[in-house]
């Protein structure tokens, strides 16, 4: 490190006007270390650090990350892929589930693990996914370890009450704990068309058993190109099983998985919300096996996955207002 | 409507476009608006200020013993920067050099910046001839890198130190905003250096004003600009850009040493 180098770097940012950007070249993670030390000294602004390249705003950049309300911040909300197999094989699933589909298991161990350090980084709220979560008999270990530590959501089909899974079901705690239930269609041939032929009765079926046993329900529809009317029709049904406007969810389908057709998500363009499988790290949960999507190979440390995220989240953003407030129109 | 309060500054860095459109803003619908016009050095400014161009100059030190010079002492100061009543010139060597004080500088190598700066070449000189040191009993080294910008870039200081780290000189003068900005980075850029020497404090910046400027007009003025304040996170944006916490009426003893040290030196009014 020499006088030379931080020289250069006054007068680069020295010449830069309020409100414009800079870029340093570096040599390394010291040179990196020196310019973000320099810039939070001086009132200025690390943009993006780049392997030979720092880009600097010149003054002071608001965090976005405390514009967002808190519970749009990655780590308020932690998604968790249980598992990847299912009894179903939607054309549309995000992530590929299905009955042959590598099953791609977080174990109970594990599971307790996560939670656990949810809890100590701040995480407000645990969606369990997958798959169909419910595929695992054991299950119920997980979201009583769940539902205990933090409000928990668990997505299901509410397909596979059977036997055993429904005796476990049973036995779960109602306290902090909801059932979000897969419906695509107030009537059975739009549901059918991309979930398979009887779905959509075993799933209005699963409903009201959850209902009726004293479960906290919401009902989740992802609905295509080719819905329709759809929406109005669900929005009755709703009624009909008398689920208030909190326990209902409308979604588009995202091009991701198996489906060919969908709203384009990217890293830019999607806010995150921290999701953990097998696997590691991704994104957002409707991307789960994008590899453009992925962030790291293990969870471990929780925060650190959350800061990851974070930080990019943050570097999107600050480079998306420096854009927009210096991008010429002619 | 009342008439606009022109400003003049010099454009030494691109950022002074940003920092003078917000003061702009903050003048607009007070009592006291205002528009601004920029430089492309000081002499230029002092100029367009004695031919009435405009209404206020935001001078240098330099520029101000000039101005002063060139009104018979008539002119005035409106305000300055908290900052500029504690401005220093500090002698910076390598470190374990063994220099200490200005004494220790005979024979030396001294890196000085531009003629026209007051941190870095007029009052260096002034400080070294009262401490019996002339230009014949050290070996000057001289970096004219921005004249007409009174050194406000730091461009010259920066190439005196470089000098120093280079074993092209064996001291460097420079202003305590740019060792303070140099020092931001850590020990990175100055752990081989130290400070040999430090001056006392002397003024550098204010708003220059002729006499014949409307009383009621200015005192409005820089009644508003003293209004700016370092809670207010709009104001503390233009505060920090401009290197003060507050804007303070003027204290003029602090310019005793440079017009001292300009007319010692024979400086001419203009370049």
């Amino acid at each position: 490190m020499s006088l030379a180098f931080v020289a250069q770097l006054v007068r680069t940012v020295g010449d830069t006007a309020s409100g414009s950007t800079c870029v340093v070249p570096v040599d390394g993670p010291a040179d990196v270390d020196v310019i973000a030390t320099w810039c939070e000294n001086t009132g200025n602004t690390v943009l993006v650090v780049l392997p030979d390249s720092v880009e600097i705003y010149r003054g002071r950049v608001r965090d976005p990350i405390t514009a967002l309300a808190p519970d749009r911040r990655p780590g308020y909300r932690l998604w968790v892929y249980t598992n990847f197999q299912c009894n179903l094989a939607c054309d549309y699933c995000c992530v590929a589930s299905s009955p042959r589909a590598d099953p791609r298991v977080i174990d109970a161990v594990a599971f307790a693990d996560l939670v656990g350090e949810a809890v100590g980084a701040g995480v407000h709220e645990l969606y369990v996914t997958g798959g169909e979560p419910f595929m695992l008999v054991d299950l119920d270990e997980r979201l009583r370890i769940a539902a205990e530590a933090l409000p928990t959501t668990v997505l299901t089909n509410a397909m596979v009450w059977q036997g055993e899974r429904r005796r476990r079901l049973e036995a779960l705690p109602r306290e902090g704990l909801t059932l979000q239930i897969s419906l695509d269609s107030a009537d059975a041939a739009l549901h059918d068309r991309h979930r398979g032929e009887g779905s959509h009765r075993r799933a209005i079926a699963g409903i009201r058993l959850a209902i009726d046993l004293g479960f906290r329900v919401r009902v989740a529809a992802t609905l295509g190109p080719d819905a329709g009317d759809a929406e109005h029709e669900l929005i009755a049904l709703f009624d009909e099983l008398g689920l208030d406007e909190s326990q209902r969810v409308i979604r588009r389908i995202a091009r991701q998985g198996v489906a060919n057709a969908g709203l384009v998500v990217s890293r830019e363009s999607l806010l995150p919300e921290v999701c953990v499988t097998a696997a590691g790290v991704w994104w957002h949960p409707v991307a789960a096996i994008d590899p453009a999507m992925f962030v790291r190979p293990d969870w471990r440390p929780l925060q650190e996955s959350i800061d990851e995220i974070t930080d990019e989240l943050r570097q999107h953003r600050l480079r998306g207002d420096v854009l927009a407030s210096t991008f010429p129109c002619a | 409507m009342t008439a606009e309060l022109v400003v003049g500054a010099v454009a030494y860095t691109a950022n002074v476009v940003p920092i003078w459109e917000g003061i702009r803003d903050y003048f607009r619908d007070s009592d006291a608006p205002m528009d601004f016009v920029l430089f492309s050095n000081y002499e230029r400014q002092v100029d367009a200020l004695l031919a009435g161009h405009v209404d206020v100059a935001w001078n240098t030190n330099v520029a101000w013993v000039r101005t002063l010079r060139k009104t018979g002492g008539t002119a005035q100061a409106l305000a300055m920067r908290d900052t500029d009543l504690t401005f220093q010139t500090l002698m910076i060597g390598r470190r374990g050099s063994g220099l200490a004080g200005l004494e220790s500088l005979t024979g030396r190598r001294i890196a000085l910046g531009s003629r026209d700066s007051g941190q870095a070449r007029i009052l260096p000189l002034w400080f070294l001839e009262r401490a019996g040191i002339t230009a014949d009993d050290a070996d000057l080294v001289i970096f004219d890198s921005d004249v007409g910008k009174h050194g406000d870039t730091g461009r010259s200081d920066l190439d005196a130190l470089l000098a120093v780290t280079e074993d092209r000189a064996d001291v460097a003068a420079v202003g305590i905003n740019t060792w303070v900005s140099l020092t931001a980075a850590g020990d990175a850029a100055t752990g081989d250096l130290e400070v040999v020497w430090e001056s006392e404090p002397y003024n550098h910046c204010n708003f220059t004003a002729l006499d014949s400027l409307d009383e009621s007009r200015a005192a409005t003025w820089v009644t508003h600009l003293l209004a700016m304040s370092w809670d207010d996170p709009e104001h503390r944006r233009i505060l920090e850009l401009e290197g003060l916490r507050e804007w303070v009426r003027p204290q003029l003893a602090g310019y005793t040493s440079l017009t001292e040290a300009m007319e010692a030196q024979g400086i001419a009014d203009s370049w």
